[in-house]
């Protein structure tokens, strides 16, 4: 069973992506801002992580950003999942290293889609 | 003092307490708005909750039939499919919940950041004038207080740059890298 790590520092939407990658039978992790989710990343091997970019303590850039200097996550898909949807964030997520930028809200069924996607 | 100092004078004191009361109304006014927005946002937190209990009840059971589902069982697989479907337009409806209700922080914010600056501005027209003859005095605390709302009014217009988006147009694109 493929580990997903959901970051975001909303409680409803850490929930709700959650549920839709539990119902797909993926095993999901969750962590409230990017340090705590640096935390988990490095203390549990995970597949995929999901990230939201406004946060306190740490945004998601700096997160990817962070995963992407660990040996083990140089080729970990991250998504960034997010209100922002400028071209000028996005080119910045790019240049972190993210994977992939998902603007909020999100459609379940293409969110799973983007997933498998990513995993495969 | 002569009769155009006087008039200076007068002049420059009204101007200052025109000032003042703006700057009160202004402030009473946000205080309202302030109180508006917590109590929409209160209301908006126990629809929202509710919603997630039901929510929560439901995919839980969801997940845990699924799970527990033998092999073969197609009819019961299509029939937690539609319930799934079902589930899954609920969740993009209860993150539009939760969008807003970041929006209404960040509303709340940018109030309580003007009524900061309109404080600090009515906090000026307390501190008594050394000289009261003096237009000039009575112009250089109007000028104060001014700069005290202008920089409210950019912190703002900063905040405006930045804001919590739920963008339409955009929601729910994906790209990737």
């Amino acid at each position: 069973m493929k580990t997903i790590l959901a970051v975001d520092d909303s409680a409803t939407m850490r929930e709700m992506v959650a549920f839709v990658l539990e119902s797909a039978g993926y095993r999901v992790i969750e962590a409230e801002d990017g340090a705590q989710g640096l935390d988990r990343a490095t203390s549990t091997s995970v597949d995929l992580v999901i990230t939201d970019q406004n946060m306190p303590n740490m945004d998601g850039l700096t997160l990817v950003r962070s995963l992407r200097e660990l040996r083990d996550y140089k080729s970990v898909p991250i998504l960034l999942l997010t209100t922002e949807s400028s071209d000028s964030m996005k080119a910045q997520g790019r240049a972190a290293g993210a994977t992939g930028w998902l603007v909020k809200p999100f459609d379940p069924a293409t969110l799973l889609e983007v997933v498998q996607k990513v995993l495969r | 003092m002569g009769q155009e100092q006087k008039t200076g004078v007068g002049d420059a004191e009204k101007a200052a307490d025109l000032l003042v009361a703006v700057a009160e109304t202004l402030n009473s006014r946000l205080a309202v708005t302030a109180v508006e927005l917590a109590r929409s946002q209160t209301l908006l937190r126990e629809a929202s909750g509710e919603l997630m209990t039901a929510f929560r009840g439901a995919a839980d059971r969801l997940v845990s039939a699924q799970k527990a589902l033998p092999a073969g069982t197609a009819e019961r697989r299509t029939e937690y499919g539609v319930v799934l479907d079902h589930l899954y337009r609920a969740v993009e409806h209860l993150q539009s919940h939760d969008l807003v209700n970041q929006l209404i922080d960040a509303q709340k914010l940018r109030v309580e950041k003007m009524r900061e600056k309109l404080e600090e501005a009515l906090a000026l027209a307390t501190a008594p004038i050394a000289d009261p003859q003096r237009p000039d005095q009575w112009l250089e605390r109007s000028r104060a207080m001014l700069d005290c709302i202008v920089a409210g009014i950019r912190q703002i217009d900063e905040d405006a740059r930045t804001p919590i988006r739920t963008d339409k147009e955009h929601a729910g694109s994906v790209d990737l890298f």
